[in-house]
């Protein structure tokens, strides 16, 4: 590799960079200011601006970088920078930032300010995964990153060690996690034993010919798709999710739930589209190479994942599992876009996306603030909450009110743009399905609200009061949902601007 | 078309208003009250300014007013009113503040909350009425679903919370078959129209071209969404729910208005937008509506609880509308109308007059009163007329709603037999015997509760401002209905003309 | 069947039983060693692959780092050694169904399907090109993996840490 490759290759990779080098700094600063922590968590803060900077840098450029290959043939990078990449890595940055936020004011996280520096650090591990993986077009640097990622999230998930569930998180999501992902290298080893190459580029020339086996392909293929479902938590690869998300200090249940799972499904997005499309027709819908049918896989596995994740959230009492189901079910909805292959449904999941992290993350940051008071997450806990603390009631009542997707709110333009999409491809069908599934989800998210206003509680409780800073980050994160839903253009204009994927 | 804002004023005024009323302290709940009540005022002041202001004599669209919202949906903030979505803002705006009022009392606890709730209702029935784009429409239809759950589900009886999330979800269920429908009708209508539109003008034109086959998809997604509403047999099991639980106020926001928003979708998109679905479909749907007519008389007939009983009347009148709109005459459709109207008023009056004993007894019984002549005999005077009017006697308004729908009915082309009619009648005469039966047990007779002595007290100076603008219009239109049916004549007559050549066609 | 095929059932033979006797052993010391002849068994087919860095690291790393620390860790608890660990099989009938489906599906992947292969041909050391690949073509997935390594070793010690109360 030639020193102009290289340094050109550093130049597409300075919020990775970044990131790392904030790492280090991290762990450093960890050993020298072992008295007073407090510094470590806006370390980590400067850390993340830093590299979203470099983020919000890159949403112009476009490139290759780390090429493969000898002097003759040096085409394709491992690494793809293009603006749906920038956009999805801006999506992980400014979830992180907020996850910084929310930890600052934990009480669960605060209990282990002694070891705050290897959660940041593990926090930026988790992130550094993620934005390789948003950017990877290697097999080998795919599932190193989900590797990476997962490494982390592992111990993560039983970070604060307090209660058994703690525990029990962490060795459930190790040992769902060690399976998938060895199912994945399995399929990625048998894609190299039939083409001969792990780059997604020359997989894609590949494929084409004609003497192909389709039966091992398919076989690899649904072993990846292992790998990277597991992650995006779509069925059946979710029975890890409730558990976890259940049992994981919320701070990282929030981050899984969200930025994990755009860090899932711009792989897979990439992945499908890199590898599969041979052109994009004038309507902007993707023609697959007929290697694999793509398109049937994604639609049964979404009907079955929001469906499955509707139906069982409906059980739920506690409210940090009924949100794990509702994110299972919301995977479903995303993958929805996916399923229609097309320009316009890579819209609709960019705009989901978008709004998805704000009101995710909204309702668990409402959760969190209401369990560091009555340390409690069950639903039953949550009588008469509407009048004790009404801010904080009515910010979760339309946080919850946006993940059933009614308007005024953005949720309800994330499925606007999926049923567009899904309408305009003509799966009428499916549109009706996921409407279906959305009534059901009202069922759940409305009988949180009918605790907080309607159920008399039997003890009085106590008003929750906010700190200023947590009442402005809630606010942060209400208020959008407001203006996206009633104003959505300029969101729209961006995920139009993003769907550039390099490779057609 | 010159720009005309007073439609954006009245949209405005009720929505401000109650994002004022988050900023006062709900320590001060008469000054809430108040400013409720003068707020709703105000809006009922400029639908009045629209009313003179409209030109009953043209038959389009009047007091347009378009924004461009969102470019990449060519979706657009646009408003207008013709005949008949003016006389529901009407009826709206005059409703709102009578049962402000009229919740004086009856609602205690959380006063701020509740005149909040009850003015963001009216934005979204004001803006029901008004959009003439359907995204527009969409999102005011459901946006008035979370205000009526909360006033069901905590200002509401005992089983509040299920009649609530009951009404929320069969409603929410309806509407979003509808989104569907409205996304197929714009990514249809971008073939011939060149650009996915939701603007309601637009789709007019496109909408009788769809091919029969997905036309009548769309048209049964629509009309279940309005069917629950409205509700048509069998889609009517939320309402008495709804109706019973709900707090008086509630109550007649609900019979008043929000039943109406079904008949007027119906009216205003099923019939217009799918026009050969309408025609085809119409016998079918003209017996759901007269087996609603007559399942809702007789079921109220038995019912022992009296505003279970105006509830399951409810389901019976409007059978006789959604049977006026799609007997698809003149006369029938314009019955329709004045009978959306006329439910409103004295449906509406009839929830507040079970309110006004119910706040004094806090029983619905019927078994409970009996004799009450002799103890409020202003009361009982006032439940006459209404339950008269409600009858359908010559002189109030209940008789110019129905007699115009049997007799367009019995015209109709569309329905092509005199059975609807006959049947629809005998509707009347079950509710002269629910209403009359239900009158002569709980005023009539000897006061066997010795309870109501000292409980009841007639009918306070505020109560009877509440009910006697309702009085005046029951004689108002019973007595001169021109004023209302000129309003609509024109725009009833151009709906009729998009199915128009339909039904032509069917009667060869 | 040629000499070389010999050898590599051999080695497969040796792969395969001493990873049955692995899970299936009720002692963890014997557990322990026989997973001592999987690791040599895999070795062995990487020498015939011509991998042969590869299969140095394997012995160098699993059987002289990893086995011996996990001797080493059985060892020194005391307790673990006398603890017949439970190695009974439950559900039977779908387990034995779900690996019958994939080894069915495993096995006629493997026939069915034209591999990529290349040429054969005497093998040449392949740690000098493995090197140079890793510092050029590789190196973020090289540098990458240092920093995993990093992230595994903070995560391990703070798995091992002792919470204080």
């Amino acid at each position: 590799m030639e020193l102009s490759n290289l340094s050109h290759s550093l130049n597409l990779l300075l919020p990775e960079l970044t990131l790392s080098i904030a790492l280090l700094v991290l762990v450093l600063f960890d050993l020298i200011f072992h008295h007073d922590k407090k510094i470590i968590s806006y370390v980590a803060l400067i850390g993340l601006l830093a590299t979203g900077f470099f983020v919000i840098n890159q949403f112009s450029l476009s490139g290759f970088a780390f090429s493969t290959g000898n002097e003759s043939y040096r085409n394709f990078g491992m690494i793809t920078i293009d603006s749906f990449g920038s956009f999805f890595k801006l999506i992980v940055i400014v979830a992180s930032v907020i996850i910084v936020f929310f930890s600052l004011s934990s009480d669960e996280i605060k209990k282990t300010s002694e070891r705050i520096g290897e959660y940041y650090a593990l926090i930026f591990g988790m992130i550094l995964g993620m934005l390789f993986m948003i950017s990877a077009t290697d097999l080998i640097l795919i599932y190193l990153s989900v590797e990476l990622l997962s490494l982390s999230s592992y111990v993560l998930a039983g970070f604060t060690k307090l209660r058994e569930r703690n525990s029990e998180a962490s060795l459930k999501y190790m040992i769902y996690g060690s399976v998938s992902s060895g199912l994945m290298l399995f399929g990625i080893s048998l894609v190299y034993g039939m083409t001969g190459t792990t780059n997604l580029y020359m997989i894609n020339s590949l494929i084409q010919i004609p003497h192909l086996n389709l039966f091992t392909f398919s076989f690899a293929m649904i072993l990846i798709f292992a790998g990277i479902g597991y992650k995006i938590s779509s069925a059946p690869f979710h029975f890890w999710t409730p558990d976890v998300y259940e049992g994981a200090p919320i701070t990282i249940t929030a981050f899984l739930s969200v930025a994990s799972k755009a860090a899932g499904f711009a792989l897979l997005i990439r992945f499908v589209k890199i590898t599969f499309v041979s052109y994009i027709d004038t309507s902007g819908f993707w023609q697959l190479i007929h290697v694999f049918d793509w398109k049937t896989l994604i639609v049964v596995i979404s009907i079955f994942t929001m469906t499955l994740g509707n139906f069982s959230a409906l059980w739920q009492d506690n409210l940090k599992r009924m949100l794990a189901y509702s994110s299972i079910a919301h995977a479903g909805y995303i993958m929805l876009g996916l399923a229609v292959l097309s320009n316009q449904g890579l819209t609709a999941m960019l705009i989901y996306f978008a709004v998805y992290l704000l009101m995710n993350l909204g309702a668990f940051l409402v959760v969190m603030l209401i369990a560091n008071k009555i340390n409690s997450e069950e639903i039953d806990d949550y009588d008469g909450l509407g009048y004790s603390s009404p801010f904080l009631a009515a910010s979760l009542a339309i946080f919850l009110i946006s993940l059933t997707g009614l308007p005024p709110t953005a949720g309800f333009i994330g499925k606007l743009y999926l049923f567009v999409a899904l309408v305009d491809a003509n799966m009428i069908g499916l549109a009706v399905v996921a409407l279906l599934n959305t009534v059901v989800s009202l069922y759940y998210y409305v009988r949180v609200l009918k605790h907080m206003y309607l159920t008399k509680p039997e003890t009085a409780i106590p008003e929750i009061k906010t700190s200023k800073p947590n009442t402005i980050l809630v606010l942060v994160l209400l208020i959008p949902i407001f203006i996206f839903g009633i104003y959505f253009t300029p969101l729209v204009d961006l995920a139009k601007g993003c769907i550039t994927i390099l490779g057609l | 078309m010159e720009q005309n804002h007073l439609l954006t004023y009245l949209l405005l005024t009720p929505i401000a208003g109650s994002l004022l009323i988050l900023f006062l302290k709900e320590e001060n709940p008469k000054l809430i009250r108040w400013l409720g009540f003068l707020i709703s005022i105000a809006a009922f002041i400029i639908s009045l300014f629209v009313y003179f202001g409209f030109d009953a004599s043209a038959a389009d669209f009047q007091f347009q007013d378009k924004i461009l919202w969102i470019k990449s949906l060519n979706v657009s903030y646009f408003v207008g009113v013709d005949g008949i979505s003016l006389l529901l803002i009407l009826l709206t705006t005059f409703l709102t503040p009578l049962t402000l009022l009229s919740s004086w009392k009856a609602i205690e606890k959380k006063v701020k909350m509740f005149t909040f709730m009850m003015l963001f209702l009216e934005t979204g029935m004001i803006g029901v009425f008004m959009s003439l784009d359907m995204f527009l429409f969409y999102i005011f239809w459901e946006a008035m679903l979370i205000p009526m759950y909360f006033i069901i589900g905590i200002w509401g009886g005992e089983q509040r919370i299920y009649a609530s999330v009951k009404f929320f979800i069969y409603t929410m269920f309806g509407s979003l078959l509808m989104l569907v429908a409205i996304i197929w009708l714009a990514v249809y209508a971008s073939g011939p129209l060149g650009s996915f539109t939701t603007n309601l003008l637009d789709l007019y034109k496109v909408g009788p071209s769809v091919p029969r086959e997905i036309q009548s998809w769309m048209f049964f997604a629509f009309l279940l969404s309005f069917a629950i509403k409205v509700p048509i047999f069998p889609l009517h099991t939320w309402l008495p729910d709804a109706h019973v639980q709900a707090p008086t106020a509630g109550s007649v926001i609900l019979a008043g208005v929000l039943l109406k928003m079904g008949t007027y979708g119906i009216l205003r998109f099923c019939l217009p937008l799918f026009p050969q679905s309408a025609v085809y479909y119409a016998p079918f749907i003209s017996m759901l509506a007269i087996v609603g007519i007559i399942y809702g008389a007789l079921v109220a007939m038995v019912q022992p609880d009296m505003k279970k009983l105006v509830a399951y009347s409810s389901v019976a009148h409007l059978g006789f509308v959604v049977l006026g709109i799609f007997a698809m005459t003149e006369e029938a459709v314009q019955g329709a109308v004045i009978q959306m109207i006329n439910h409103g008023l004295s449906t509406g009056a009839l929830f507040l007059l079970v309110g006004v004993i119910y706040e004094r007894t806090h029983s619905r019984e019927i078994a409970y009163y009996g004799g009450i002549a002799k103890l409020i005999p202003v009361y009982c005077a006032v439940l006459m007329i209404t339950s008269l009017s409600s009858i359908g006697l010559p002189g109030l308004n209940g008789f110019i709603g129905e007699f115009l729908i049997l007799l367009g009915s019995f015209k109709s082309s569309v329905l092509n037999s005199w059975w609807f009619t006959v049947f629809a009648a005998s509707g009347v005469i079950f509710a002269a015997v629910y209403l009359l039966w239900m009158y002569q047990r709980v005023v009539f007779g000897t006061v066997k509760n010795p309870e109501l002595q000292n409980k009841l007290t007639d009918m306070t100076a505020r109560e009877l401002i509440v009910i006697v603008p309702i009085l005046i219009f029951i004689v108002w239109i019973g007595i001169y209905p021109s004023t209302f049916l000129d309003m609509t004549r024109l725009s009833t007559e151009k709906i009729l003309r998009s199915v128009g050549s339909f039904t032509l066609s069917l009667v060869k | 069947m040629s000499l070389y095929d010999i050898i590599f059932y051999l080695f497969a033979a040796i792969t395969i039983l001493s990873g049955f006797i692995v899970v299936t052993s009720k002692n963890i010391v014997y557990s322990a060693f026989s997973l001592l002849f999987t690791f040599f068994g895999v070795a062995g087919i990487y020498v015939l692959l011509g991998a042969d860095f590869i299969a140095i690291v394997q012995i160098l790393v699993y059987v002289g780092g990893i086995l011996i620390l996990l001797l080493f860790g059985v060892m020194l608890t005391n307790k673990i050694t006398n603890v017949d660990i439970r190695t009974g099989t439950i559900h039977v009938l779908p387990g034995a169904v779900a690996v019958g489906v994939l080894m069915g599906l495993l096995l006629s992947a493997m026939v069915w399907t034209e591999w990529k292969t290349q040429p054969s041909e005497t093998p040449v050391t392949t740690t000098v090109t493995l090197g140079r690949l890793l510092i050029t073509d590789y190196i973020l997935i090289f540098e990458l993996l240092g920093i995993l390594l990093l992230i595994a070793l903070i995560g391990a010690a703070s798995i091992a840490r002792r919470e204080q109360e």
